[in-house]
């Protein structure tokens, strides 16, 4: 009986992996969790991002822009952004990338030497391809460091796989009906002709008495019946006919295709955005995380150097944009279609929240609480090797312009509120 | 049946009765081999020539050229050693890479296409067969290891090239794209986006290869054929030492350790 329910756990194991295999589960994740906080809070910080749509068919474009700060306080542990390459994380090739640019040149290849403490711009032009609802991020993979993850927004694509076709003519006038499919048919009929050849090959020696009798001939030491002078002249037969099947191959192809060019390589410099007016600034003091209550608190002195009044409208790290909830503008930012899954609700509360004057200096205090900071898996920057915190704030005076300062310093887990 | 095959059967000493029944064993071992063929090769190329050999935009004159017959040739000649050396059966380069790209097809499809919606034409794989079958064909010609590694070694790589690129030579067709000169290769890996291979990543064509102007393609392939007849050599030694039976020596101590030493055990 024990041994009959062992086999029927074995066997219903073994159909589960089975069935798995066949069709598993859809992944709809990127990492983008999985990478550790001193990354996603020090490195890249997106924002202005725009998704053009949420919803589109089979061939329509969704198009990604935005722009990215490469913030100053980048970590010791991560190599510098010397060699980058602008991307899209989404499951598996479900949407084609058509355009990207950083800064307006075309980055089809990698760009070199992105400078820290500077911003760039981008733009991804995707089409749908799979029908389905994909998470969709820019990504920025950093050479040696590996890809940093953007803000992710889910787009919908219906219709008809079939219908994504990507046709493409040739600078010497090929026409390719579609690149999914090109050249497939003709690798296959090739690879196909040297299997038969080898297949002829192999049957020339599974046919006749094989293996027990064989080893158990040569044991017996009759090495002289193992080899026929037939064999050899197969042997024969089969290298020259396969040197002039490939001599005569590559001649052929060679005339059909006489403009080729090799893979393109090498990188690209876009220098940064020109330096914004930054006329907050900003030191900060003091850093703790609310284990019990998650809240993530923050002591700064803030300088306004400018001509106008200045109030604090948003604290931007990790994707995440906590808002500040009593400045409209701040709150106006945020675009109804801007995933809201990277707005935490509370947003900032801010400590001595009055407009700060010009030439005046005040030390102020934010509170983000929310659970996204557990979602979002950034609390175990308490035991990272780097254990400092840091994001974009976005400063927003009277007359509606916004600046933009980087803020980051060490972080204590408390457990009681101590700032 | 021939003539020879007849004087083989007899002089393995099998009884007819037997005859008959080491033919279905035979068959038995071929096919739980070629499972076994298959997933070794795949496996140990995988690790070794990867991404040459997963992406149509990683085909460059240098490197794929280079990584990966060096690499089919050590399964190539492990098999055939043993084939050679138990059997006398010139068939195991040509079994192994025979397998290899049906379990590289099938990963294609089921894997690539299936699971992580790549086209196929992105995944395009290479084959070293020719390279196999000219091996397996030389070592019956040569009769020994020494003339295969040194003639079949650098034949075998020499030969990768132009028998891939009878198909792979369209997809290195110019087109402009975003102002820019690029592959059609390179389009179809920027087309269809592998979020976590970055461009950079891609080594294509480091170093300088420029001497012979652009056939920087013939220097990696003739530097692959001098690589292959040492790694030819080393592996059909493992392949041999693999397949040969090996006596442990049984002292007093080994016999008290695997159990088997009589005065210990309780009359």
């Amino acid at each position: 009986m024990i041994n009959l329910m062992k086999k029927i756990i074995l066997g219903g194991l073994a159909l589960l992996t089975v069935l798995l295999t066949i069709a598993p589960p859809l992944a709809q994740a990127h990492g983008e969790r999985a990478t550790e906080p001193y990354i996603r809070t020090r490195t890249v910080h997106w924002y202005d991002m725009v998704w053009s749509t949420e919803k589109m068919k089979v061939g329509d474009t969704v198009t990604i822009t935005g722009k990215f700060y490469l913030m100053d306080d980048w970590p010791d542990a991560v190599h510098k952004p010397d060699l980058v390459f602008l991307s899209n994380a989404s499951p598996g090739a479900v949407m084609t990338r058509h355009e990207s640019y950083i800064n307006g040149k075309p980055a089809q290849q990698s760009h070199r030497n992105l400078e820290i403490g500077r911003h760039y711009d981008f733009k991804l032009v995707m089409k749908g391809r799979v029908p389905g609802r994909w998470h969709i991020h820019p990504v920025l993979s950093v050479h040696e460091a590996g890809p940093i993850v953007g803000p992710g927004s889910w787009v919908d694509v219906s219709g008809n796989f079939a219908d994504a076709k990507y046709p493409v003519t040739t600078m010497d006038g090929h026409k390719i009906e579609d690149l999914q499919s090109y050249g497939v048919a003709r690798a296959q009929i090739w690879q196909a002709i040297y299997v038969v050849i080898a297949a002829a090959w192999l049957l020339w020696w599974l046919r006749r008495p094989l293996l027990i009798s064989r080893w158990l001939a040569l044991r017996n030491g009759r090495e002289d019946l193992m080899i026929t002078p037939a064999d050899d002249k197969a042997a024969i037969i089969l290298i020259a006919g396969l040197l002039l099947l490939v001599a005569y191959g590559y001649m052929q192809v060679r005339e059909e295709y006489p403009n080729l060019v090799p893979l393109q390589a090498g990188s690209i410099y876009t220098p940064p955005l020109p330096e914004l007016p930054a006329p907050v600034k900003v030191e900060f003091l003091k850093a703790e995380y609310d284990v019990p209550g998650r809240s993530l608190r923050m002591q700064m002195e803030i300088t306004n150097n400018g001509d106008h009044p200045v109030r604090l409208g948003e604290f931007l790290t990790a994707s995440l944009r906590f808002i500040n909830k009593d400045l409209p503008i701040a709150v106006a930012s945020v675009d109804a279609a801007f995933p809201q899954d990277l707005v935490p609700k509370a947003g900032i509360v801010v400590d001595g929240d009055t407009p700060l004057a010009p030439g005046e200096k005040r030390v102020i205090k934010i509170d983000a609480t929310d659970v996204a900071w557990e979602l979002e898996r950034l609390v175990s920057f308490l035991t990272n090797v780097d254990s400092r915190v840091g994001g974009v704030l976005f400063f927003y005076d009277t007359k509606g312009n916004r600046f933009l300062s980087s803020v980051s310093g060490p972080i204590l887990p408390v457990f009681k509120r101590t700032i | 049946m021939s003539a020879n095959d007849q004087a083989v059967l007899e002089a393995s000493g099998l009884s007819p009765q037997s005859i008959k029944w080491s033919r279905l064993f035979d068959y038995m071992v071929v096919v739980i081999a070629a499972f076994l063929v298959l997933a070794v090769n795949q496996i140990h190329f995988i690790l070794l020539a990867g991404d040459w050999d997963f992406f149509i935009d990683w085909k460059d004159r240098q490197f794929w050229v280079l990584i990966t017959p060096i690499v089919t040739i050590m399964m190539a000649a492990s098999f055939q050693a043993i084939f050679w050396h138990l059997f006398r059966l010139p068939i195991g380069a040509t079994a192994s890479l025979v397998l290899l790209l049906v379990g590289v097809w099938i990963v294609r499809y089921h894997a690539w296409s299936g699971l992580a919606y790549f086209p196929i034409s992105l995944v395009v794989p290479g084959t070293a067969l020719v390279g196999a079958m000219l091996l397996d064909a030389i070592l019956l010609l040569a009769r020994g290891w020494v003339m295969t590694a040194v003639f079949g070694g650098m034949l075998y790589a020499l030969v990768f090239f132009p028998s891939n690129w009878v198909y792979m030579a369209p997809y290195f067709l110019p087109v402009e794209y975003m102002g820019q000169m690029t592959s059609v290769a390179d389009l179809i890996g920027y087309t269809f986006p592998r979020s976590a291979t970055p461009e950079y990543i891609r080594l294509i064509e480091r170093g300088t290869l420029r001497t012979f102007e652009s056939s920087a393609v013939w220097v990696s392939a003739f530097f692959g054929g001098f690589i292959c007849i040492f790694l030819y050599a080393m592996f059909w030694w493992l392949g041999v030492k693999l397949c040969s039976a090996v006596y442990l020596p049984m002292g007093p101590r080994m016999k008290t350790a695997l159990g088997v030493d009589k005065s210990e055990q309780p009359a």
